[in-house]
């Protein structure tokens, strides 16, 4: 067994801490926006116009079938060329990854509004309130509940998608953590050593997520 | 332990079933509390008593589904093993009803009633379907054989249930409330086919809620209630002229006395 | 902004072996994990700890780190653990079996556990044995529930299988991106690259829609 020589890592920490942030501060903001425009689209997929439907689902579909690596490629690399625009890596990376992943979330918002049973829109409708009222009040607080766990397993997979913007260059983890293994010549310390800290990134994620959920799922139970 | 009642059925022989001393808990729950009851080879023994007073605790145990945390069964003069892999050959000797019918989805009812021969007892496929097809004209279901579950009825559910249960030749029979999660119609069909096997002399044990069916076809009733035994005796004696004054009330809220 | 889209057709050739090389990736992977899956799944629910608490371990790692490091670490860090010299495409796919096999394992177990306990215990009423129930009446019905995850695992595998084009694995991504950066063509490869992959997993998908709908437990 060969020795295990952590220094490259101390030597290197504010370089990797600042990866670890970078790698908090994109997956936050790639959730963010995904889960705002992916609640939209999914409203929008249930209640909308039938052509609006079927350009949305297309658009999920066709995120099902590409790789986010080549989303992101193609952003970084092929929309400068298309547009004039140049977007920095880490802009890129956000917009790739929100892309992709709002079609995950799209997806999660249907199966969970089209869970709330008829009966809890009539009543709401008996009452006296509006499509928008019932939506708002009675099906989006149910639905909301009952996609928590789903909802929690997208963000792990943001954080995991944020790896693979390493590849555009990104100052996130993943990249800083090859830069620091190969300029030390040491890559079994720096990469077991990513594992360690990816893992505490998203175990406890997912955990937390399985914990709310537990607490309130009765909520959205009719 | 009483002394068998000289007008109770199959007396004269060894009892089938032997409860000696039961206990079962549940954390700090006592679901059964020192109960000691015999089973005579032939009657129709039925358990009744309150919602949580121990009776389908200790049907579910007399086969080692839940076992008992104290004292012994004996079946047929032998104590119930505690390895799986013994009491697995006991149970091929007991049948079983299931509140929810527990039928398999993925089978037939003619593929259901015939699992048990074929992969248990190692019965050629075809005698097994054979005598399987036999078991369900007798549970009047001969046209349905090859329905799956799903497109049965419950009271078709659960009588399929009896016959997967009799393919086994069992030597007692134990109904853990079966009509219990039935819709009214269908009650009648499935107590019309316990009427017959009690008729034919079958030894059978029946946690149940129905009460005139108890009054009619139970050769002896015992009453449970907080895990212990409330009364036992013959069904005109329990129903009409009950000795503990806990029975009287029991069944004077369900209308009976 | 002068485009030549011809540089696809020229190197179609390559552009299909890479396609070729994804599917045979995911096939392959797919092959070894599912039943590494079913056995990892045996060990969570066997009785003894020692197994279960391995399986468990297994599981949370390769299910919380991501895929692309996997890749990175099987690439530098195997050979120094093992004196054996594994090709880019040996490691490319332990390192997707070893993911995938974690996937796997946590849809089988959940596969058994949802079956209702009343059926083994009316299996085990009949005189089956733990065996025999398992066979008989748990697997059948754990598998209806299973298949529609499989599908869905699959396409994402499908698209994960991307991944190993950094460490030079010769699927699709690296053989799209190889010719970009020899050709120039950014756009033209890139779009491309994008348009196959879209070919090849739009029918995967709505294939794996079908499996779901087809096999839907409705309880």
């Amino acid at each position: 067994m060969p020795d295990f020589d952590i220094s490259p890592i101390l030597e290197s920490w504010q370089f990797l801490a600042t990866g670890i942030g970078v790698t908090i501060l994109l997956s936050i903001l790639s959730m963010a926006a995904s889960v705002l425009l992916g609640t939209i689209l999914g409203i929008a997929r249930v209640y909308g116009s039938r052509p609006l439907q079927l350009v949305i689902t297309f658009y999920v579909d066709t995120m099902r079938s590409i790789p986010v690596l080549v989303v992101i490629v193609w952003i970084y690399f092929a929309v400068p060329i298309l547009t004039g625009i140049n977007f920095p890596p880490f802009w890129s990376a956000l917009i790739a990854i929100t892309i992709h992943i709002t079609a995950s979330v799209v997806e999660i918002v249907r199966a969970g509004v089209e869970s709330i049973r008829e009966g809890q829109c009539r009543a709401g409708l008996a009452l006296g309130m509006s499509w928008p009222q019932v939506i708002l009040n009675i099906v989006l607080p149910q639905a909301a509940i009952r996609m928590l766990p789903a909802i929690g397993s997208v963000l792990s997979v943001t954080i995991k998608d944020t790896a693979i913007a390493s590849v555009i260059a990104v100052p996130e983890f993943m990249k800083r953590a090859e830069t620091v293994a190969s300029q030390s010549y040491q890559p079994m310390e720096v990469f077991t050593f990513a594992i360690f800290v990816y893992f505490l990134l998203l175990f406890p994620t997912t955990r937390t997520v399985d914990f709310i959920y537990r607490r309130i799922a009765h909520l959205g139970r009719s | 332990m009483t002394e068998p009642s000289p007008l109770r059925r199959g007396a004269t022989q060894r009892p089938l079933l032997e409860y000696k001393h039961v206990c079962k808990t549940f954390g700090a729950f006592t679901a059964l509390d020192d109960i000691s009851l015999t089973i005579y080879p032939g009657e129709v023994v039925c358990f009744i008593g309150p919602s949580g007073s121990g009776k389908s605790t200790l049907l579910r145990g007399t086969n080692g589904l839940d076992p008992f945390d104290g004292g012994e069964v004996f079946f047929d003069g032998q104590i119930l093993p505690r390895k799986q892999s013994e009491v697995r050959k006991i149970r091929q000797r007991m049948g079983m009803v299931f509140q929810n019918f527990e039928l398999f989805p993925h089978k037939t009812a003619l593929q259901n009633v015939a699992i048990g021969p074929i992969t248990v007892l190692n019965k050629d496929r075809a005698e097994a379907e054979q005598q399987a097809m036999a078991l369900l004209a007798k549970v009047g279901l001969a046209d349905k054989a090859d329905n799956y579950p799903v497109n049965l009825s419950g009271g078709q559910q659960q009588r399929v249930a009896i016959a997967r249960a009799l393919a086994m030749q069992p030597e007692v029979l134990l109904f853990d409330e079966p009509t219990s999660a039935l819709d009214p119609e269908t009650i009648g069909e499935v107590l019309s086919v316990m009427k017959a096997l009690a008729d034919e002399g079958r030894t059978m044990v029946i946690v149940t809620h129905e009460m005139s069916f108890a009054r009619r076809v139970a050769d002896w009733v015992i009453v449970f209630e907080r895990g212990k035994v409330l009364e036992e005796g013959p069904p005109e004696q329990i129903f009409e002229t009950p000795t503990v004054e806990r029975t009287k009330e029991f069944l004077s809220h369900l209308g009976w006395a | 902004m002068t485009l030549d889209w011809s540089i696809v057709w020229l190197n179609k050739e390559a552009l299909a072996e890479g396609a070729l090389m994804t599917i045979v990736l995911t096939v392959l992977t797919m092959g070894l994990a599912v039943p590494l899956g079913i056995v990892l799944a045996f060990m969570r629910l066997s009785k003894w700890r020692s197994l279960a608490l391995l399986s468990q371990c297994f599981v949370e790692l390769f299910r919380n780190i991501p895929l692309i490091l996997i890749v990175y670490w099987s690439f530098y860090v195997i050979p120094i653990l093992i004196p054996v010299q594994f090709s880019a495409f040996t490691t490319g796919l332990v390192a997707l079996v070893l993911c995938v096999s974690a996937y796997n394992a946590e849809t089988f177990r959940a596969g058994i556990n949802s079956v209702r306990h009343g059926q083994t215990n009316a299996g085990l009423a009949l005189g089956m044995s733990q065996f025999q129930v398992m066979k008989e009446i748990i697997l059948p019905q754990a598998a209806r529930r299973v298949l529609p995850i499989l599908a869905t695992t699959w396409v994402s595998l499908f698209k994960d299988t991307s991944l190993v084009s950094v460490i030079a694995v010769g699927e699709l991504s690296h053989v799209a991106l190889q010719i970009r950066s020899q050709s120039f063509r950014v756009l033209e490869m890139l779009t491309a690259m994008a348009v196959i992959y879209w070919m090849m997993g739009y029918p995967q998908a709505k294939l794996s829609d079908w499996v779901r709908k087809k096999f839907e437990v409705k309880e």
